[in-house]
């Protein structure tokens, strides 16, 4: 049953980085928009992400569930020491959830539109951000968990872990990368200029997203930062990093060549890629502070309580993954699937 | 103020908050799937009109309880990491299971909210039920969580461990099914006569007055029933509490003697320091009898208690004393509106209005205090009788800036929901049919 749990912890983990992603990035290309296309991408989201955005977030609670109740001690880690930015990544959800909500079922159409507008590109801009601080946090080895909280400062134990060069690549790795999910989903899912408009940020996005990449991974391997070093000296992670830099290639094309299905499928494959590397190079050892490497997979709960999470899971899983696939199928995927089978008969 | 004291003042907060949100996300969509039946049945287009107005509400609700409940399940964790490492564990099983009604929610929500013209209506209209049926599932899911720190149970404590854990008997806890059962009737008064109240407003203003009509007559029909029910349900609840928190009940009545055929005081100021109780009225033998069902059973007071054990006594029985003044007088409210029915005429009456639209926040205020109740009068215990809560706080300073950060921005969205609703009454009341 351990497999069973862990094989939802990852999969809430993988499912919450490419929808919950897609869904901030969709805010991050409207953010970065000309003012008409702004309005375009409004309507667009709201048409393609709208009837599942609430689903793509509870994959968040999932995962958060499943770490308390399956890994108490490692989810007390993280609670206890990531407090500021995980506050600041509610903020940001809740800033970026009901946005997108009043700007949609307001009454009227007038002037508040404006604050809903911005506060919804700002917090889907620095919530992913702040998540991939999260992230790097709990990797940096800067981590400093202790008994004696009295012996360090307020600033050593609560900020430095998560506020630091390397987070902060992280971050806006993090969001180049829901940048680059968003727009790759949407080509598929428009029209002519406003197709050209996201195959255009896609690529830019893409590049970013390599960039930063490569920045990330040279700055952690000059600052040995462990997490980084074990990435790049591990070979299996190495053989996935060099196949993500080669799908790059037919990516690019897709993504010209506007393939809708095929180019989202191969971005998703990139984030998978990446987080297998990052999995294999680490896993179990996910959390690295100052002293120590800290397994997932010592103090997790009693059996009993695995065993009636893995069925809880199955069983909510079993209700749950057909409905969301027939919901997504209802309004879109079906359609595409059509139009992609068509163009191909011709 | 300490850490700790802002640690539980924000969680009072946020939960405060949250569960109004929720208890209207959970409940609107029945009053919605009524409304949008009777559309598919008579095809009059008020019913559609109203769906609509209300769809636009469950949405806008929802978004605030689904975000300030995300912050929720983090905050339990980021205030009281000390009693998730131990807890989270035991009383895992109703969150996971939380987890999928809220997946499932969530899914008929997309159906719901995209679905008009385009799937089946028949089928659509479903979609709008399961909302319902899941939300008070995940409900009663939550309030099985709380109900194990009320009564913890299915793990055996030995020298400060948590061993034999067994997860289903602890969501099956002894409080699991009172507290449960209360709690959804609270939700289903609150809501309700919260609704009713705001179209009798509407009424009294003479705007739209057919679709207001049809709309207090759906969303009053639920809350008079739960009213009804409400006070046995609280009855049980009571008899639970005597049963196994005896500090609790004591607070909650403010007895500060242990007595046989105890009277049961209404009112009175709390006077904890000579602990006693001044101005009150008192109904002999009442309590032991509302308690045990024996109008001679004993009563503790809470001078059995070592001092470093009991609750803050004056919050826990004003709290007490106005849930249960509502309550009877919903209660009293919902009879009235089943007596309108024969007697028509009394709608005609503006009184008849002004009575439900004050009553429109009474159902939340019960609901708040009753948490109260339940919250403050299991103090100074997180985990009744095992955990304290001055043990399980986030070893993290500054909590202050936290708490008041919640504050405003739990404010702002209020305002900001509320401006909102007012909205849409508006948009319902100039509608051109
Ligand atoms: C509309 C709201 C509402 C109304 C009208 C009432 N209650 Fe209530 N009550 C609640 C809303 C509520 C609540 C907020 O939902 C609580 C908090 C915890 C729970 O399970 O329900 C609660 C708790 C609660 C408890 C404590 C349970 C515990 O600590 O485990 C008792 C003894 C009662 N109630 C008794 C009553 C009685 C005798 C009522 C008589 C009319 C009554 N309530 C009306
Ligand atoms: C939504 C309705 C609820 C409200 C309004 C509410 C209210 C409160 C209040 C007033 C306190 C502060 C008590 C004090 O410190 O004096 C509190 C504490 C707490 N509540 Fe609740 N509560 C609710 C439901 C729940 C549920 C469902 C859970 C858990 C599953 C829960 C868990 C806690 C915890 C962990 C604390 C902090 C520890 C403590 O003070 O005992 N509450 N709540
Ligand atoms: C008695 C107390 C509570 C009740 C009755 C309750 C009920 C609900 C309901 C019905 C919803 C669905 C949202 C809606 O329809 O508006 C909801 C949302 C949520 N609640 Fe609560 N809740 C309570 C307390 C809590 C607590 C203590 C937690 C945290 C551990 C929590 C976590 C959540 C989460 C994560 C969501 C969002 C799910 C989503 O995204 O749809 N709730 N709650």
């Amino acid at each position: 049953m351990l497999y069973v749990v862990l094989f939802f912890l990852l999969f809430s983990l993988l499912l919450y980085v490419l929808l919950g992603g897609a869904d901030f990035g969709a805010g991050i290309v409207e953010l970065f928009s000309s003012r008409e296309n702004k309005k375009v991408n409004r309507d667009t989201i709201y048409r393609v992400m709208g009837p599942i955005w609430e689903a793509n977030h509870i994959w968040l609670i999932i995962l958060i569930v499943i770490l308390w109740i399956a890994f108490p001690v490692y989810f007390n880690i993280i609670i206890i020491y990531l407090h500021v930015p995980l506050t600041l990544v509610l903020l940001g959800i809740t800033m970026r959830g009901v946005s997108f909500v009043f700007r949609h079922y307001d009454a009227f159409q007038d002037k508040s539109q404006l604050i809903y507008n911005g506060l919804f590109r700002f917090s889907s801009f620095v919530t992913p951000i702040f998540l991939g601080m999260c992230f790097a946090a709990l990797v940096g080895g800067e981590l400093i968990v202790t008994e004696d909280y009295t012996n360090y400062g307020f600033y050593d134990l609560f900020m430095q872990p998560w506020f630091n060069g390397f987070s902060i690549l992280m971050g806006l790795f993090y969001a180049s990368l829901c940048a680059f999910l968003a727009s790759t989903l949407l080509i598929g899912e428009s029209e002519g200029d406003i197709r050209n408009m996201y195959i255009r940020k896609s690529k830019i996005s893409t590049g970013i997203l390599v960039l930063l990449g490569f920045v990330l991974i040279a700055y952690g391997f000059f600052n040995e930062i462990a997490f980084i070093r074990d990435f790049v000296t591990n070979p299996i992670s190495i053989v996935c990093i060099i196949l993500s830099g080669i799908l790059l290639f037919p990516l690019w094309k897709f993504i010209r060549a506007g393939r809708r299905i095929l180019s989202r499928y191969f971005a998703g494959l990139q984030v998978v890629l990446v987080l297998f590397a990052a999995l294999v190079a680490h896993f179990p050892y996910v959390i690295i502070t100052s002293e120590e490497e800290i397994s997932l997979l010592e103090n997790i709960s009693p059996d009993s309580v695995i065993m009636v999470l893995g069925i809880s899971l199955l069983i909510g899983g079993g209700v749950i993954l057909p409905g969301l696939f027939h919901l997504m199928k209802s309004f879109k995927m079906i359609k595409i699937f059509d139009r992609d089978e068509q163009q191909f008969q011709k | 103020m300490e850490n700790l004291d802002y640690a539980r003042l924000q969680m009072a907060f946020t939960l405060g908050f949250h569960i109004i949100f929720a208890c209207i996300g959970m409940v609107m969509p029945f009053f919605m799937v009524v409304s949008h039946h009777k559309w598919l049945k008579t095809r009059n287009p008020v019913y559609l009109k109203l769906t609509k107005a209300w769809l636009k509400g469950v949405a806008i609700f929802f978004v605030t309880g689904a975000v300030s409940g995300t912050a929720l399940s983090f905050e339990l964790g980021m205030l009281w990491p000390e009693f998730m490492k131990h807890a989270g564990p035991i009383i895992g099983m109703p969150f996971s299971l939380e987890g999928a009604a809220f997946f499932v929610e969530a899914i008929a929500l997309g159906f719901y909210l995209y679905g008009w013209n385009k799937l089946p209506e028949k089928f659509h209209w479903f979609t709008g039920v399961i909302i319902g049926i899941s939300g008070v599932l995940s409900g009663i899911l939550v309030v099985a969580a709380n109900g194990w720190m009320n009564a913890p149970s299915g793990f055996e404590y030995i020298n400060g461990e948590f061993t034999n854990v067994d997860p289903v008997q602890a969501f099956l806890n002894p409080a699991w099914f009172s507290q449960a059962l209360h709690m959804t009737l609270a939700a289903f008064v609150a809501t309700s006569f919260g609704v009713a109240g705001i179209h009798a407003f509407q009424i009294l203003r003479g705007k739209s007055v057919e679709v207001h009509k049809s709309a207090f007559k759906i969303a009053i029909s639920f809350g008079a029933i739960a009213a009804l029910l409400q006070p046995i349900s609280g009855d049980i609840s009571a008899k639970d509490v005597a049963e196994r928190q005896p500090a609790k009940l004591a607070a909650m009545e403010a007895h500060f003697e242990t007595e046989e055929g105890a009277p049961l005081f209404l009112g009175g100021i709390v006077d904890e320091e000579n602990k006693e109780v001044n101005y009150k009225i008192e109904i002999p033998n009442a309590l032991s009898f509302l308690a045990f069902g024996d109008f001679d059973a004993e009563v503790k007071g809470l001078n059995e208690f070592p001092d470093d054990e009991i609750p803050p006594v004056a919050i826990v029985h004003y709290a007490f004393q106005v849930m249960v003044g509502i309550g009877t007088l919903l209660a009293l409210a919902g009879l009235l509106f089943f007596i309108s029915l024969k007697k028509k005429s009394w709608m005609d009456n503006k009184k008849y209005w002004w009575f439900f639209m004050l009553l429109a926040p009474l159902g939340f205020l019960a609901l708040e205090a009753g948490w109260v109740v339940t919250e403050v009068g299991r103090q100074p215990w997180i985990i009744y009788q095992i955990m304290r809560t001055s043990d399980a706080v986030t070893p993290m300073p500054g909590m202050k800036f936290s708490f008041f950060m919640y504050v405003a921005v739990y404010i702002l969205l209020a305002i900001t929901v509320t401006w909102l609703m007012q909205r849409q009454i508006k948009a319902l009341n100039t509608q051109k049919d």
